[in-house]
C-alpha cells in the first residue's frame, strides 16, 4: 500500500473525527466510466418501446411480482393507453402544444429554480388538483448540453425539455380526471389472497410509462422520454448519468459502449 | 466564592449550548468545555470556603494528578467497551445491506400492502423499526432510505410525509437497539455496575412499549398528515439504490433480529450475536462462495465501511466521558447555585422534561448526544434518582427528539437533501410528533420506572 493510498483510506475517518459536522454522503463503489453525453443520448434514443420495460419496472415497488413477459406486455398496454389519451385530449382541446394545453386545462404551472442532489434528481412534479412544478435548474443544465457534439442530432430540434416535462405531468392530471375508467388505474394486480380475503393493487409504474408515451405523442418525438433520466442527470453528474446509461442499456439487453468506441466524426 | 464559580460554570454551559445549536463540531466543543470545567472546578478549591470543601470530599480526598488522570485517561478508556459494540453493530448493518436481507424485507413488505398508502406506510414503519433495532449508523439508514423513500413517494405520498414517517420509525427501533442501549447506559454508570440493568430487563419494563408507542404515533400522525395533504407525482431520476438486487432467501429474513433476541432472551453477548448472525447471513446468502482470500476481503471491506459509517460519532463518544467525569467535580458548585431550584421529585422531572422536549432539538441541553450530557451531569449530581428512571428520562429527548426529529441528525440532513424537503417542512411534522410521542413516553416512564427500590441507585 502506498502512502497516498493509505492517506486516502484514512481521510474519511480523520474527517469524522476532526471535520465540521456535515450532511452524510455514503461513499460508493468504483465510479462508472464517464461517456460523452452525445454517445449516451445517441444509444439511448435507439432503444425500442419494449426494451424500456425492464428499466421502467425497476423503479416499481411491486416489480418483484412480474415476469419479463408480463413487464413487456404491460408496458405495451400502458404506452397504448398514454397515446390514446393524448389524441383524445388533443381532439377535445384543439391544441397539441403542452404549454397551451396546460393553459386550456386550467393548470397552475410554475418554474422554480432549485438546486438538486445527485442521488435523486427531481425534474417535475404534479400536485393534485392542478399544480405543476417544472424544476428549471435541470432544464437549464440540459439546454447547455445541447451544444455538445451529437446531442442535437440525436435528440432532434423537435425537443423542448420544458414542454416534454410538462406533457408528462399533464398526464397525471388526465389520469386523475378519468381515474374510474383509464386503464392505468383500472388494472389491478392481486398481491395475495387468503380464502375470501385478498389485496388487489394498482401498479404505479403503469401511470409513469403511460405519461411518457403521452408526452412523447404531444411532443412528436421519435424516442422515449425516458432518455431524459440520463440526459438531464448528466448536467449534474456525468458519473451518475453514465451509471444510468449502463443500467438502461443492460436492462434493454444491449451492451453499453465505452468512450473509446466512439467513431471519429 | 463557590457561588461565583458555580455561576461561571453555568455561563460556560450556556456557551456550550449555543455552540452546539450553531452546529459546530461537537468533539471540539466538549473538549474545550472539559478543560474549562477542569480549571474552574479544581482551581476553585483554592478559593472556596472550608465548609464547602469539608462537605464535598470528592474535591479533596485525592491528589490533583489522580483527578486529572480520572478525567483524561480512565474516563475515555472506560468507554472502550461501548465503542467496540458500536463498531460491530456497524459491521452487522453493512452485512445486512450487502446480503440484500434488509432490502428484501422492505420489498416483501411493500408487496403485502400495495398501493394503499396507509397500509403500506404502517407495514413499512413496523419493518423499519424492527430492522433498526439491530442496525447502527448513518450508512444503513441511507441504504434503507434510498429504497423506502422512493417507494413511498411513488405511491403518491408527499415527500415530507414519506421522509417523516421513515425517520421516526428508524428512531423508534433505536429504543431497543443494544448498541445504543450500551452507549447511553454508559452515561449513567460504568458498564460493570448494576448488573441487573440489562437490555432484557429494560425492554420488558419499558423498551417494547416505547417502540410500540413511537411507531404508532408516527404512523397515526402520517395518516392524519396524509388526509390533509394532496397526492403528488414526481418525475425524478433515481441514480442509486434502484438497481436490481437479487432477493435474499426467505429463511434469512429473520436474521436482523437475532442479535437483539439473543441479548434480550439470554443476555447473550451482543457482539457474539452480531458475529453469528452476520456470518450466517453471508453464508446463507451465498456471499462466501469466493476463494478464502476473497471472502476475507469482503468481510474486511464491510468492517471498514461500517467503521467509517460511525466515524463521525467516535471522536465525540471518546471526548464525552471526559466531560461526564469532570461534571462530577463541577457538581458541588452547581449544587450551591441550582440545588434550591432543581427538581427533586420524579413527577416534576417528567413534567418538566416533557414541557422542555423542544430543547432536545439542535443538540440542545436535553439530548445526550448534544449538550444534554451536561444537563445530566448537573441533574444527577444535585438530586438523587434511580438509574433506570434517569435513563428513560434522557433517552426520550435523545432518541425521539434528536435522532428522529432534528435536522442536525446526520441522516435526517441527508434525507432532506435526497427528498428535497425543506427543513421547516420537516420540522412542522416532526416537532408535533416529538411532543406527542414524548409526552406519552414520559407517562410510560412514570408508570413503569418511578419509585424504584434502593438497589437501582448508585
Ligand atoms: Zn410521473
Amino acid at each position: 500500500m502506498t502512502k497516498e493510498r493509505f492517506k486516502e483510506l484514512m481521510q474519511p475517518i480523520a474527517d469524522g473525527l476532526f471535520g465540521k459536522q456535515k450532511p452524510y454522503h455514503m461513499q460508493q463503489g468504483t465510479p462508472p466510466v464517464v461517456r460523452p453525453v452525445g454517445m449516451i443520448v445517441e444509444d439511448l434514443c435507439t432503444i425500442s418501446d419494449d426494451e424500456w420495460a425492464k428499466y421502467a419496472f425497476s423503479r416499481e415497488p411491486l416489480n418483484g411480482k412480474f415476469t419479463d413477459e408480463q413487464r413487456v406486455e404491460l408496458t405495451r398496454k400502458a404506452m397504448a393507453c398514454g397515446r390514446e389519451y393524448a389524441e383524445r385530449v388533443v381532439q377535445e382541446q384543439g391544441v397539441r402544444d403542452p404549454e397551451k394545453l396546460a393553459e386550456k386545462l386550467g393548470m397552475k404551472v410554475d418554474y422554480p429554480r432549485m438546486p438538486q442532489s445527485t442521488d435523486r434528481v427531481l425534474f417535475a412534479e404534479f400536485r393534485e388538483p392542478n399544480k405543476i412544478h417544472i424544476y428549471m435548474d435541470g432544464v437549464d443544465k440540459g439546454e447547455v448540453l445541447f451544444a455538445e457534439p451529437g446531442v442535437r442530432h440525436a435528440l432532434t430540434a423537435q425537443l423542448d425539455i420544458k414542454k416534454l416535462l410538462l406533457g408528462h405531468e399533464l398526464f397525471h392530471w388526465v389520469e386523475e380526471k378519468y381515474r374510474k375508467e383509464i386503464w392505468t388505474r383500472t388494472y389491478r394486480l392481486r398481491l395475495w389472497e387468503v380464502g375470501p380475503v385478498h389485496n388487489d393493487s394498482t401498479v404505479m409504474v403503469l401511470g409513469e410509462i403511460a405519461a411518457m408515451a403521452f408526452t412523447q405523442a404531444l411532443n412528436n418525438l421519435r424516442y422515449s422520454p425516458y432518455v431524459m433520466d440520463a440526459y438531464l442527470v448528466y448536467g449534474y453528474s456525468p458519473e451518475a448519468a453514465s451509471a444510468l446509461y449502463e443500467e438502461m442499456m443492460t436492462f434493454a439487453g444491449r451492451t453499453p459502449r465505452l468512450p473509446e468506441e466512439l467513431e471519429p466524426a | 466564592m463557590e457561588f461565583i464559580i458555580g455561576i461561571l460554570l453555568l455561563l460556560t454551559f450556556f456557551g456550550l449550548a449555543y455552540y452546539c445549536i450553531k452546529g459546530h463540531n461537537l468533539m471540539i466543543g466538549f473538549l474545550v468545555i472539559t478543560i474549562a470545567w477542569t480549571v474552574l472546578s479544581l482551581g476553585g478549591t483554592a478559593v472556596s470556603s472550608a465548609d464547602f470543601l469539608a462537605s464535598n470530599p470528592v474535591l479533596t480526598d485525592t491528589t490533583l494528578v489522580k483527578m486529572l488522570n480520572a478525567i483524561y485517561q480512565s474516563a475515555p478508556e472506560g468507554w472502550g467497551t461501548t465503542l467496540v459494540n458500536v463498531c460491530w453493530g456497524a459491521w452487522f448493518g453493512r452485512v445486512l445491506m450487502e446480503t440484500g436481507i434488509a432490502s428484501t424485507l422492505i420489498r416483501k413488505t411493500v408487496e403485502l400492502g400495495g398501493d394503499k398508502p396507509m397500509v403500506t406506510i404502517a407495514l413499512l414503519n413496523i419493518v423499519t423499526a424492527i430492522i433498526f433495532t439491530a442496525m447502527t449508523g448513518a450508512g444503513p439508514v441511507i441504504a434503507i432510505g434510498v429504497i423506502v423513500l422512493p417507494i413511498m413517494m411513488s405511491l403518491g405520498v408527499p415527500k415530507a410525509i414519506a421522509m417523516f414517517s421513515f425517520m421516526e420509525s428508524v428512531a423508534a427501533g433505536i429504543y431497543l437497539n443494544p448498541v445504543n442501549f450500551a452507549q447511553y447506559r454508559a452515561f449513567f454508570i460504568e458498564p460493570s455496575e448494576m448488573e441487573a440493568f440489562t437490555l432484557g430487563w429494560y425492554a420488558g419494563k419499558w423498551g417494547y412499549a416505547a417502540v410500540i408507542i413511537s411507531v404508532v404515533v408516527a404512523t397515526v400522525l402520517s395518516g392524519i398528515f396524509l388526509k390533509t395533504s394532496k397526492t403528488s407525482h414526481a418525475w425524478a431520476a433515481q441514480t442509486r439504490g434502484a438497481a436490481e438486487q437479487k432477493d435474499a432467501p426467505f429463511y434469512t429474513l429473520f436474521l436482523p433480529i437475532v442479535p437483539v433476541a439473543l441479548k434480550i432472551a439470554f443476555d447473550f453477548s451482543v457482539i457474539g450475536g452480531f458475529v453469528i448472525a452476520g456470518f450466517l447471513a453471508l453464508f446463507l446468502c451465498g456471499k462466501m462462495k469466493g476463494s478464502f482470500a476473497e471472502n476475507c476481503q469482503l468481510v474486511n471491506k464491510l468492517y471498514y465501511d461500517g467503521v467509517v459509517d460511525t466515524a463521525p460519532l467516535v471522536g465525540f463518544l471518546l471526548t464525552l466521558p471526559m466531560f461526564n467525569k469532570v461534571a462530577s467535580y463541577a457538581s458541588p458548585y452547581f449544587k450551591v447555585v441550582l440545588g434550591p431550584v432543581m427538581p427533586k421529585s420524579e413527577l416534576v422531572v417528567c413534567v418538566l422534561f416533557a414541557v422542555l422536549l423542544g430543547l432536545g432539538l439542535f443538540r440542545g441541553p436535553m439530548t445526550l448526544v448534544g449538550c444534554g450530557a451536561a444537563t445530566l451531569g448537573v441533574l444527577s449530581n444535585v438530586a438523587s434518582f434511580s438509574v433506570p428512571f434517569l435513563y428513560c428520562v434522557f433517552a426520550i429527548p435523545t432518541i425521539t427528539v434528536n435522532i428522529g426529529s432534528c435536522i442536525t441528525q446526520s441522516w435526517v440532513a441527508w434525507g432532506l437533501a435526497y427528498t428535497k424537503v425543506e427543513s421547516k417542512d420537516y420540522l412542522k411534522l416532526s416537532i408535533p410528533c416529538a411532543y406527542i410521542a414524548g409526552i406519552l413516553l414520559y407517562v410510560l416512564t412514570m408508570v413503569t420506572m418511578s419509585g424504584m427500590g434502593p438497589e437501582w441507585f448508585i
